[in-house]
């Protein structure tokens, strides 16, 4: 997965203009960077490494042109290198193209070409796109003509821009890749996502699969397929660019984890009512599923479980499916609402999942933080988790707002009891994780555990998702081994793996039954010489038998997986921060994966 | 010589107005329903400035997660001071920050776009630095100021005789050499204050004193915040949508048709007051606040997150955040003889203040001039009074 950027109409701010959105896109891939620059002829500059390398490399040229398209990139065929760095030429390096997704066909395409003569420099797929571009200008097409060949050829996923010498003009196609335009007055831009531009635009075209774009400083044109113009409406975005900064914290990741109050407020605002103890969903009130299967991956993939729990807790069937599996070897679907939980909206694995389950009939819907993205488009309903831009790599925030919004759909859609204690609760919920982050201890407990072997999580009912989610995040930043276990299971094998050098986390909330329960297995790591660290509401004597104790305000056990999650946040978040880790883009993650 | 750029002193926790300021410092205090330090942010934005400079210390992270990078559309770049070692200090924090002339705000104060407007015309002919000055009947808490032809004359900080009128408003612009004066100002028992600055330059050439006049409200003490408000809310300085006269409701916030809003009165985002609730006058209500049925609550200052159950009677109250009164909880208001350490502040406006995170149960009552800390728990028909602990568990 990668991010593009394409600019016209800039004159000599052009280049400026493609670094500026590069940086604004690191979080989609940051192995390798390079741009392309149009003006009597092709000016590339590219480079393995993040966008201060290349900032490093253009130093030292000076490049220039009309129109301009550049490229980062997080690796999916060949290694990180200068060569399999974006934007990639033909043979005569006149075509320049950057691409993002997969070209399923490429081996095919690419032994036709060097069969014909022409030469590959790199291992990517993408290669083939100029050279493709390059024989039908041979053969005589005009610019767009020629593009459109090249792009008729291809098989599966992709959003490709390209530029050829002499020609101010910016072509562009998608399929199941982002890509969008923002429109100013005399100037033009396309990138993978909106914050690449947000800066200089908020005017916005979202491509649909299928279409051609083509960007000149004389105007904009979309159209479809066959060449007939498609009339597209202009949005307005209303994200600040600026909202992408820091705002004085060291990493993105711990702004976001202290946006979670803010993030949830955000994700209640008029659709609660405790007086009345009424939801307010719109259509998807209307809904009443008689069954639910979310597909999700990641840590969207834990809140569906927490979600399908509820469910299942207010009587409706439900199952949560890691999307990948399900895109592959789907269960019987039946008259079951699919429900496809994605961050960005851009998940391939879930977007392929959930077609899948179209095209079986089924009625989907979206949990989403991405107004306009593919997932929104492609469901048949949608439920927005409003948690504004995430920027870390490490989903924080946007987890907390699809465990409420998850609430807001169980209690919009089902009849349960208790529904203003519920409503209560939720609203609490920012309080409440303030409470954690003024309070919490997490550092100090990081502080004691950085140098252990393993982190092991468990959790009971709804903190068993929680506890995945803790490991998770645990193994995405600190690259240490971590997992996290249904309580009860820990004695079924993984007990072999506790030491003294393992500490286990233990979630832990309530006095009923399933705390008395999970008491019982943080005995058995006790007695096993494992630091226990209790995540709990001091409801039960848990912390008699635990190291350290991070504690969260007493509340609704269903809100209470959202207030233990933050304290597990913050442990990985300093665990990482004390590794000297880089949080905001772990090593081999990227933000969204928009590759299957 | 025109200034875009304003560095805001927000570092400082208000020891005075603790125990409110147990999480957060004073500029995130509530003036009516949101925190001091936005107005500041307003009255810049309002005169021009196009770059803000946040210097945060005490509690930060209140105030970057409150405003973010950007305020209004102008940028908000933080930095620290570790160490509250003075207002010249906590200025020299921002010296890499800053590229020219700048103004100098403190962030604790309500102040208006017109103070900010004077001094930037002051400078901009003048040249030379530049202060606002009010005149104040009293200005025993602040530096008062005496001015010779329109220029600074004499600075004395807390004067302990009233034969002084002017006050120093905290608004400055200044060169970018001020950094360079407060490196070569003398730091006074480990302090660096700007006022010490603003004495050295003095002496090297002219400060001029700008006489100038708009709100300019502060609060030195717990209970101030409730004149604040109701300035406040007698200027009409709220930013929700007015309902009708005096009366501003937030979108997002649920008021029940059988509750009783009496100006003036104001009412944010998310919150919910039940049927037969009276809210106002002179009430304000911040985030996501609950007033259960029949609740009454006058003259009073709830800040996010509080819930007032049923039946409850608040006046002359503050609460801080995530307040949790339940059902029948009295405070019948002042005047009060208010004690504070050794000192007594003499009939005082103030039913109670109730900080950060307190729960009471059914049925507590709270003498006039009750200070509760934060964290604290009080029992069911507990009848509180005097000065309660933070973190203390009282029953009855």
């Amino acid at each position: 997965m990668c991010g593009i950027i394409g600019c016209v109409g800039r004159a000599d701010e052009t280049l400026d203009v493609l670094v500026h959105g590069l940086s604004k896109l690191e979080y989609r891939g940051y192995d390798s960077a390079g741009v392309a620059l149009s003006g009597d002829r092709v000016d590339v500059c590219k480079k393995s490494g993040k966008i201060e390398d290349l900032r490093g490399a253009l130093e030292s040229r000076s490049i220039g042109g009309a129109a301009g398209i550049g490229h980062t990139r997080w690796s999916t065929h060949g290694p990180p290198t200068d060569a399999n760095a974006h934007p990639h030429l033909d043979c005569t390096g006149d075509v320049a193209v950057v691409h993002n997704g997969i070209i399923e066909n490429y081996q095919s395409l690419r032994d036709e070409l060097a069969t014909a003569g022409h030469t590959f420099k790199s291992d990517t797929d993408t290669e083939v796109v100029p050279h493709l571009v390059e024989d039908a200008l041979a053969d005589g097409a005009d610019n767009e003509a020629a593009v459109r060949e090249a792009i008729a050829r291809l098989e599966g996923s992709y959003a490709v821009a390209v530029v050829i010498s002499g020609d101010d003009t910016i072509y562009a196609a998608r399929n199941d890749s982002p890509l969008v335009l923002g429109i100013d007055d005399d100037s033009y831009y396309l990138a993978s996502d909106v914050p690449a531009f947000r800066d200089f635009t908020d005017r916005v075209v979202y491509l649909a699969d299928g279409e051609f774009a083509t960007l000149s400083a004389d105007g904009w044109r979309v159209s479809d397929v066959d060449g007939n113009v498609v009339d597209k409406d202009v949005d307005t975005v209303d994200w600040d660019p600026e909202e992408t900064g820091k705002s004085g914290y060291d990493h993105f990741m711990l702004k976001e984890i202290h946006e979670q109050p803010r993030a949830i407020r955000q994700c209640l605002r008029g659709r609660v009512d405790e007086m009345a103890a009424t939801v307010d969903i719109g259509d998807l009130g209307d809904l009443s599923p008689t069954g639910v299967q979310f597909v999700a991956c990641g840590t969207s993939y834990h809140a569906a479980l927490y979600g399908a729990q509820l469910l299942r807790n207010a009587g409706i069937p439900a199952h949560a499916f890691l999307a990948s599996e399900y895109a592959t070897s789907p269960p019987p679907i039946g008259d079951a609402l699919v429900v496809g939980v994605t961050q960005s909206g851009e998940t391939a694995d879930t977007l392929s999942a959930l077609r899948e389950a179209r095209k079986r009939g089924a009625r989907t819907l979206a949990v989403t933080n991405t107004v306009g993205s593919t997932v929104a488009r492609e469901c048949d309903h949608e439920l927005y988790i409003r948690a504004g831009p995430e920027i870390g790599v490490a989903a924080s925030k946007t987890f907390a707002s699809q465990l409420v919004a998850l609430n807001l759909f169980t209690l919009g859609t089902t009849r349960v009891d208790g529904v203003r204690d519920i409503i209560g609760a939720l609203r609490d919920l920012p309080s409440n994780i303030q409470a954690i982050l003024d309070g919490s201890q997490a550092e100090a407990v990081a502080e004691e555990y950085v140098d252990s072997d393993a982190y092991f999580f468990i959790g009971r009912g709804l903190q068993y998702p929680v506890a995945l989610e803790g490991a998770l995040k645990m193994k995405e930043i600190t690259y240490k081994h971590a997992e996290g276990f249904a309580a009860g299971e820990l004695k079924h094998g993984p007990l072999a793996l506790v030491t003294e050098d393992t500490p286990v986390f233990a979630v832990v909330t309530g006095d009923g039954e399933m705390a008395r329960k999970t008491i019982g297995n943080v005995k058995e790591v006790e007695a096993r010489d494992a630091p226990v660290v209790a995540v709990t509401d001091g409801q039960s004597d848990v912390g008699r038998y635990a190291d350290h104790v991070l504690e969260v305000p007493e509340t609704h056990p269903q809100a209470a997986a959202v207030l233990a999650n933050v304290q597990l946040q913050l442990v990985s978040y300093y665990v990482a921060d004390g590794l000297g880790r880089s949080i905001d883009k772990p090593r081999n993650l990227a933000k969204s994966v928009t590759v299957e | 010589m025109s200034i875009d750029t304003a560095v805001v002193l927000a570092a400082g926790e208000g020891t005075r107005l603790r125990p409110l300021t147990r999480n957060r410092p004073k500029p995130m205090l509530p003036a009516a329903n949101r925190p001091i330090l936005e107005y500041v942010f307003d009255a810049l934005v309002a005169a021009d400035v196009r770059q803000i400079v946040v210097v945060v210390g005490y509690k930060r992270g209140r105030v970057q997660d409150h405003f973010g990078p950007t305020y209004a559309g102008v940028d908000l770049k933080y930095v620290t001071q570790h160490k509250q070692l003075g207002s010249g200090h906590a200025l020299h924090q921002a010296r890499e920050a800053v590229d020219g002339s700048t103004l100098v705000v403190n962030g604790d104060r309500v102040i208006d776009a017109n103070i900010v407007r004077d001094v930037v015309d002051e400078f901009e002919r003048s040249g030379d630095p530049s202060m606002a000055v009010l005149e104040r009947p009293e200005t025993s808490q602040y530096g008062a100021v005496v001015l010779h032809e329109g220029d600074v004359a004499e600075l004395v900080e807390k004067p302990d005789t009233d034969e002084y009128r002017l006050i120093n408003a905290g608004v400055y612009a200044f060169e970018s050499s001020v950094f360079s004066a407060i490196d070569a100002t003398e730091r006074s028992e480990g302090e660096l204050a700007l006022t010490d600055t603003i004495g050295r330059l003095m002496d090297d050439g002219r400060v001029r004193g700008v006489r100038t006049e708009g709100m300019w409200v502060d609060a030195t003490y717990p209970w101030d915040l409730l004149t604040v408000a109701d300035e406040v809310l007698a200027r009409g300085h709220v930013d929700e949508p007015q309902r009708e006269g005096a009366t501003w409701v937030d979108p997002a916030a649920n008021v029940h048709d059988a509750a009783i809003l009496q100006e003036p009165v104001v009412v944010g985002p998310d919150c919910e007051v039940g049927p037969g609730a009276v809210v106002g006058p002179n009430a304000a209500l911040g985030q996501n606040v609950t007033v259960g049925a029949n609740a009454t609550v006058r003259n009073s200052v709830l800040d996010t997150d509080t819930r007032v159950e049923s039946g409850s009677t608040l006046i002359d109250a503050v609460t801080g955040q995530d307040v949790t009164l339940g059902a029948g909880t009295v405070v019948p208001g002042g005047p009060a003889d208010v004690r504070v350490g050794r000192e007594v502040f003499e009939d005082q406006r103030l039913g109670a203040v109730v900080a950060d995170r307190v729960t009471a149960e059914g049925d507590a009552s709270f003498s006039p001039g009750t200070l509760v800390g934060p964290d604290a728990h009080i029992g069911t028909s507990v009848r509180a009074g005097g000065r309660i602990a933070g973190g203390a568990e009282v029953v009855r």
